[in-house]
């Protein structure tokens, strides 16, 4: 594969999303500000966090269902940690953060080891995980965190929303990452052909175990700023985020089949997403209209760039 | 667990000594169907002690009743996953249908207008779910994602969510009895089994394997895959329409909204069914005793008192015990 | 895969041990309760100074057309459809406001913030908002507080800062005493029951439980409680839910208590196709068009609610009052419409009336 084709549908995508801005700002005044924006920033952080994660294990041909699960659990291990167990609270929120993490090295053992197919076993622990967010909460939310906590979820550093930070940090070492490292190499040789990259000597089951570890640990993440951003743990949080996210990658060009699919083109179908969510409920927009205009422009975005591809190779 | 030895290869030795025969050909053939279908034996068995009235007439017509719909849709689930594609838009699908069904039932059409048109209209969509995969090469999650959203989207906007009631009585199908049984479960097991012969036995089913085990073979073998996978969606939307005519009928009222996470316990009958989520494998009975398994598992943790709170974590985890199970036995074979 | 098994295990009866430990009543809340009296005696109202939240800056919106959305807890359902239409009413009957209603297509707190985050930037003159939690919304609220937006909340609360005042459909202890004696009338002092509910995290369904536990155990002792289930807002679910209990406890169950509008016609279903009607009772919270085929039938004798139409009406009404300044803290009363003057209690909140109890004779006077 050449870096060419690689970028031909992240480069239709950012063109969309420029056309999209422009005729946005047009039905609204209110949409192109520096204050729309990075609140749109502040709002995008955790679908974004698990979006980049998603992204390198749909790039080896495999899913994580698991992820609003795990954020879940997280949320709710966060302030059972503190407030039952009595941890200060940044312990409290790396503890979960761990547990969180965990969960996310168990889908890989279970992926690895078992042999279970990815969609099959992150479908199990999405069960499984949401239980135990239920279980352990006993339906109770823990509420009451000190003012320094919100600074996460709801101030801003350098003037730009704090979890912003995060999400860009996390986006230009995953592009590193994906992009220009042996590591990311052996991503794309697992979702190209597995077989061929395990008798090419790859380490494959290491490297999914540690995406799937990954995976969870942006999860886990997402769950404190989410805890931090709404001031409260329930055990319902981020229910149907992994359909947001895998929407994200795919429009973003990260092929389902694997072996394809950039850190860029994620963050542009993150934008894109929330640039449609935004700017047509600001235009009056109903929110069941936006859906379904998401919808569309997913299936739409996708066929426009294989049409491109085909007239392209061929 | 203590794992940390992530280096062993993935393909076990064989420590089953191999017996061929009638049962060693059952177990190969309809290996995770027979998982399920003792773990159901032994949630039944084990119940029972605690409380007989869980075997009682009413309760085991709860129990295979009760989700009929979902397996019903999951014998077209199936089907698409064994040709290697998914579809995550079915509950919307079945969400819509119903609506349409019970507007047209209580607008005055005669009942099988209102049976039969979300049944049509269901093959129209996945019809061109259908199209956009095959022949637009789009991948199958691509466009049931965008078909959800699509779908949710317009429910919500065409009924603004208002109830239909005042269904007339001959509309309510499910609630009627054939050969003194409930009709979902007539249907249910009608279905599954002329579905599974038909799978099986007819060339255009077992070219749904080929399809999904390996495309490219299938392909240079003379199968026209871009029309089967075509078919596969509107046979899917087939089963979809007729398991909203078992779901619409159900109660008086019809609840013109998406059934919260309708799709993902389709999609999870159909792959604790032992249907291979890469294609090429699985039957539609594992996908219909799945769905059993589901309402089995419900109301034995009702009876057997375990916390509401953990009942979820619980089913969780009996998936992912049938997961394992089915794994383990396949490892153990090779 | 034998540590997996054994981790499977402990897990399990962990989850066992867990379930012996439970309190009676699962499905409540842990804040305090406060039952009414057995008999109808109104429970003195204790004054208490407003905790309502200000705007920052608000403008002059006095006698002004302003422009309110209203962001319910989802879309979608009869309940927020008849709220929805209430408001719109009122807007038409003023002539002074522009109403839309928009919300979540899931009843997801995420997707609710971000809607009214959105709203806040379009420039809304009013939110009205029916909380999916109390606490997650604060924020939001709070924000759009500070950018001189009024914030009037209905149905299901926030906490009290976060808005200016909150239009209260019946109070939580009303609705249990409603709900208990309405069930006590019909299966006697002894009978047991058992209760549907949606999902255990639901506040205001969280809060009746919580409520009727203590008024049932103040003023029916004898009555059992046998357990509560999920069911979701899931209509086929509640249905197999409450099929399911009715085959356990066989003759023992007297009676089902339907927490929502969708688990409510569903568990009168289940009755109805158990051929139980007479022997198992229903009562609950629901809609009285969903109820009416099971109301007719004599299945169910009682179906408590209040006039969703009317609260969003309310909500509209208290909107405009807040919008024109005439509705300030230590009021205590305000004019809505044709529902007359509305009384103010706890502090910020605006009661609607006592909850009202739908039956066979005037079930058919109702349309939403």
């Amino acid at each position: 594969m050449n870096l060419k084709s690689l970028f031909r549908h992240e480069m239709l995508l950012a063109i969309l999303l420029a056309i999209v801005l422009v005729i946005l700002s047009f039905q609204s005044d209110k949409f192109f500000t520096v204050s729309n924006l990075l609140n749109q920033g502040r709002l995008m952080t955790e679908t974004g966090l698990i979006a980049i994660a998603m992204t390198f294990i749909i790039a080896t041909g495999g899913i994580d269902l698991s992820v609003g699960s795990i954020l879940g659990l997280t949320a709710i291990l966060t302030g059972v940690f503190w407030q039952n167990v009595g941890l200060p609270l940044p312990l409290a929120a790396a503890a979960a953060i761990a547990v969180g993490t965990f969960a996310g090295f168990v889908n890989g053992i279970i992926i690895t080891r078992f042999r279970v197919p990815p969609l099959i076993a992150t479908l199990a622990t999405l069960a499984l995980y949401r239980g135990l967010a239920e279980g352990i909460s006993q339906a109770r939310s823990v509420r009451g965190y000190p003012e320094w906590f919100y600074v996460l979820g709801q101030g801003n550093v350098l003037g730009v929303p704090t979890q912003l930070w995060l999400l860009l940090i996390a986006a230009v070492v995953a592009s590193i990452i994906l992009g220009y490292t042996r590591w990311g190499r052996t991503v794309y040789a697992i979702g190209n052909n597995e077989v061929a990259a395990r008798f090419s000597g790859l380490s494959v089951e290491r490297t999914k175990v540690a995406l799937y570890t990954a995976s969870g640990f942006a999860a886990a993440v997402a769950a404190v700023i989410f805890v931090s951003r709404v001031s409260t743990t329930r055990s319902d949080m981020g229910t149907g985020i992994e359909l947001d996210a895998i929407t994200a990658v795919v429009l973003g060009g990260t092929s389902i089949f694997g072996g394809r699919g950039t850190i860029a083109g994620t963050i542009i179908g993150l934008c894109l997403i929330q640039a449609l969510k935004n700017g047509l409920s600001l235009a009056g927009v109903k929110g069941d209209g936006t859906i379904m205009l998401i919808g569309a422009v997913l299936i739409l975005a996708i066929l426009v760039s294989n049409l491109f591809e085909r007239s392209g190779t061929r | 667990m203590a794992m940390t030895d992530l280096d062993i290869p993935p393909v076990r030795p064989s420590r089953a000594v191999q017996r061929p025969g009638a049962i060693q050909r059952l177990m190969s053939d309809y290996g995770q169907e027979i998982v399920v279908l003792l773990a159901i034996v032994a949630l039944f068995a084990f119940v029972t002690m605690i409380n007989p009235r869980f075997i009682s007439a009413n309760n085991l017509t709860t129990i295979f009743a009760g989700n009929a719909y979902i397996a019903v849709a999951a014998i077209g689930m199936s089907m698409v996953i064994i040709t290697g594609n998914i579809d995550v838009s079915v509950g919307a699908l079945i969400g819509v249908l119903a609506t349409i069904s019970g507007t047209l039932a209580v607008a005055g059409y005669p009942v099988w207008v209102a049976w039969f048109a979300p049944v049509l209209i269901g093959m129209a969509i996945n019809g061109l779910i259908g199209v956009l995969v095959a022949y637009a090469r789009i991948p199958s999650i691509v466009v049931t994602l965008g078909a959800l959203s699509i779908l949710r989207g317009g429910l919500i906007s065409a009924t603004g969510g208002t109830w239909i009631s005042d269904l007339p009585p001959a509309f309510m199908v499910a609630q009627k009895k054939l050969f003194g049984l409930p009709v979902p479960l007539v249907a249910m097991v009608v279905l599954t089994l002329l579905a599974a012969a038909w799978m099986r036995y007819s060339a255009f089913g077992r070219s749904l394997y080929a399809l999904g085990g390996n495309p490219e073979a299938a392909v240079a073998t003379g199968i026209p895959a871009e029309r089967r996978i075509v078919a596969v969606f509107i046979i899917h939307g087939f089963f979809a329409g007729l398991a909203t005519i078992l779901f619409a009928t159900q109660l008086q009222v019809i609840q013109s909204t998406v059934p919260p996470n309708l799709e993902l316990t389709i999609i999870t009958a159909a792959v604790i069914g032992g249907v291979s989520i890469l294609g090429g494998s699985g039957t539609v009975i594992g996908s219909t005793l799945a769905a059993i398994l589901f309402a089995t598992i419900g109301s034995a943790l009702i009876f057997t008192n375990v916390s509401a709170y953990w009942l979820r974590a619980v089913i969780g985890l009996l998936i992912l015990a049938t997961v394992l199970a089915d794994m383990f036995r396949r490892s153990r074979r090779i | 895969m034998g540590k997996v098994l054994l981790s499977a295990i402990l897990a399990l009866s962990f989850s066992t041990s867990l379930s012996q430990a439970q309190s009676a009543w699962t499905g409540g809340d842990d804040l305090p309760t406060n039952p009414l009296a057995c008999d109808a005696t109104a429970p003195t109202p204790t004054a208490k100074p407003y905790d309502g939240g200000v705007p920052t800056n608000a403008p002059d919106r006095k006698g002004k057309t302003i422009t309110v959305v209203d962001v319910p807890k989802l879309v979608g359902i009869g309940y927020f459809n008849a709220t929805s239409k209430g408001i719109a009413d009122a807007a038409k009957e003023m002539g002074t406001m522009n109403a839309k209603t928009d919300g979540p297509s899931k009843a997801n707190i995420d997707d609710q913030i971000t809607l009214i985050d959105n709203y806040i930037t379009s420039g809304v003159d009013g939110i009205l908002f029916a909380a999916n939690d109390p606490v997650a919304i604060a924020p939001v609220l709070k924000k759009a507080l500070a950018a001189g937006i009024n914030v009037v909340g209905y149905d299901a609360n926030s906490t009290p800062d976060a808005r200016q005042w909150f239009v209260n459909q019946a109070e939580f202890n009303g609705i249990a005493k409603s709900m208990v004696d309405a069930m006590a009338a019909e299966v006697g002092e002894e009978g047991s029951f058992a209760i549907v509910t949606s999902t255990f995290t639901t506040p205001n369904q969280a809060r009746w439980i919580s409520e009727m536990a203590a008024y049932q155990a103040k003023c029916h002792p004898k009555m059992k409680w046998l357990e509560t289930v999920e069911a979701q807002e899931d209509n086929i679910l509640s249905f197999n839910q409450a099929n399911t209990l009715i085959n356990k406890y066989g003759d023992e169950l007297k009676g089902i208590f339907g927490m929502t509008s969708v688990a409510t016609p569903a568990a009168a279903d289940a009755v109805t196709q158990a051929n139980k009607c007479g022997s198992v009772a229903v009562v609950g919270l629901a809609t009285p068009n969903a109820m009416k085929p099971y109301v007719s039938s004599g299945c169910v004798k009682s179906v408590v609610l209040w006039n969703p139409v009317d609260l969003g009406y309310a909500a509209a009404y208290v909107m405009r009052a807040v919008a024109d300044g005439d509705l300030k803290g230590g009021a205590t009363s305000v004019k809505a419409g044709k529902l007359g003057e509305l009384s103010v209690i706890n502090g910020s909140e605006i009661l609607l009336g006592a909850p009202f109890v739908f039956t066979k004779d005037n079930i058919n006077d109702f349309d939403f």
